[in-house]
């Protein structure tokens, strides 16, 4: 009956993984030039994740770069992205889609 | 009373920055910046027989906000809570002193050059502004009307404007300000002019190597404050007993995260060279922290 269970459980979670995974959007990976501190990080972040149909933003300073996970069924443009990092006070030095 | 104007030496934005003065990195676009910053400053060096013990604690909660990426307002109200006790010439020791709001500034910076590299930026920002008349200036005690240094106002309109450079990388940055506060008379007083020269080094300490994501940086900090005060006018003539320049070195700590910074630094005074019997500066404490929203 345990394994019953544990086989049930197994099964929705990976249910809901994968459903999660699939009503996630295109990611972006936006490369900043200029981010040199934390406190500059989240000043990026918040600019971006202002941005309609962001899901997630996940900065690494060490690689000055920003990944971008839209919402299902909506996109990312570059100039949309370049704004945002500019209003943000810094230069943005790169734009690729990571995955979809 | 040089050495208040010092110790009241304003850093103003909320980014990782000096302690004592401003810095050129970016308030982002429709963004607001907040820090506060508590002061505790001495002065009992008194080369005169009044032998003056000046003591000054306060607050200073600074605001800030990007009208673009390029030009930011700040808005500065310190607290002050100053007292002088010192000996009557009659041998009697006494306790003088106010508080209240002090002077409020209110100025402008732009960034004229910016230079941004992978895990680096330059930039170049002046900033002009003024300081308001906002601090009472005709305060009184049981002795009197208080001397113009001890009010917590100055009652002047008096403008100022500099210009700030920033070099910041990952492992640490470096701040550097000349600036120039013009003080304009009133109640037949007018504080001396004020040029300072102020530098700053921080370098991260831990982690000390990035791993990924965002983590916390702990910042080794050493500033240094050049401070020249004109003499006081007190009735259009010059006051022998005023004005000066002083040379402050400053270590500090600062730990800087996604949201929050939390900072400590001790102002020492390595050269003072003060007009006749100007009050010597002891040291200047701030402890203070800045958020994000």
């Amino acid at each position: 009956m345990k394994t019953l269970v544990r086989i049930a459980l197994a099964v929705l979670a990976s249910t809901w993984v994968a459903t999660a995974a699939l009503a996630a959007g295109p990611s972006y990976r936006i490369e900043v030039a200029g981010l040199a501190c934390p406190f500059c990080a989240y000043g990026i972040e918040k600019e971006l994740n202002a941005i309609d149909g962001v899901e997630r933003v996940e900065t690494s300073i060490r690689e000055g770069t920003v990944i971008v996970t839209m919402k299902d069924g909506t996109a990312l443009d570059e100039a949309t992205a370049k704004r945002a990092v500019k209003d943000a006070g810094f230069t943005l030095n790169g734009f690729t889609q990571a995955g979809q | 009373m040089v050495a208040l104007a010092a110790a009241a030496g304003v850093a103003t934005d909320a980014r990782a920055a000096p302690q004592t003065f401003n810095t050129a990195l970016p308030v982002g676009k429709g963004n607001f910046v907040f820090r506060e910053q508590f002061f505790a400053f001495e002065a009992s060096d008194d080369p005169s027989p009044a032998d003056r013990d000046l003591n000054v604690r306060g607050s200073i909660p600074v605001r800030g906000y990007g009208v673009t990426s390029d030009l930011a307002l700040f808005g500065i109200l310190p607290w002050l809570g100053k007292e002088l006790d010192l000996t009557t010439p009659g041998g009697q020791r006494i306790s003088r002193g106010t508080n209240g709001f002090g002077d409020a500034q209110i100025f402008a910076r732009y960034t004229v050059f910016q230079k941004d590299m992978r895990g680096s930026n330059f930039r170049i920002a002046p900033f002009a502004g003024l300081e308001l008349p906002t601090g009472e200036d005709d305060d009184h005690d049981s002795l009197g009307r208080l001397p113009q240094p001890l009010q917590s106002g100055s009652g002047s309109w008096d403008p100022l404007g500099g210009v700030i450079v920033t070099w910041q990388t990952l492992d640490y940055q470096i701040d550097a300000q000349l600036a120039y506060k013009a003080n304009t008379q009133a109640n037949g007083f007018e504080f001396g002019d004020e040029f300072r020269f102020d530098t700053s080094l921080q370098y991260r300490l831990l982690p000390r190597e990035l791993g990924p994501g965002v983590p916390g940086f702990l910042y080794g900090v050493i500033e240094a404050n050049l401070l020249h005060q004109a003499k006081d006018k007190i009735g259009g003539f010059n006051d022998p007993n005023s004005g000066g320049t002083r040379l402050y070195l400053s270590p500090g700590l600062q730990y800087v995260t996604r949201k929050w910074i939390v900072e400590a630094i001790v102002q020492i005074p390595v050269v003072q060279d003060l007009g006749g019997t100007a009050l010597e500066d002891d040291y200047a404490l701030r402890v203070g922290f800045r958020g994000n929203f």
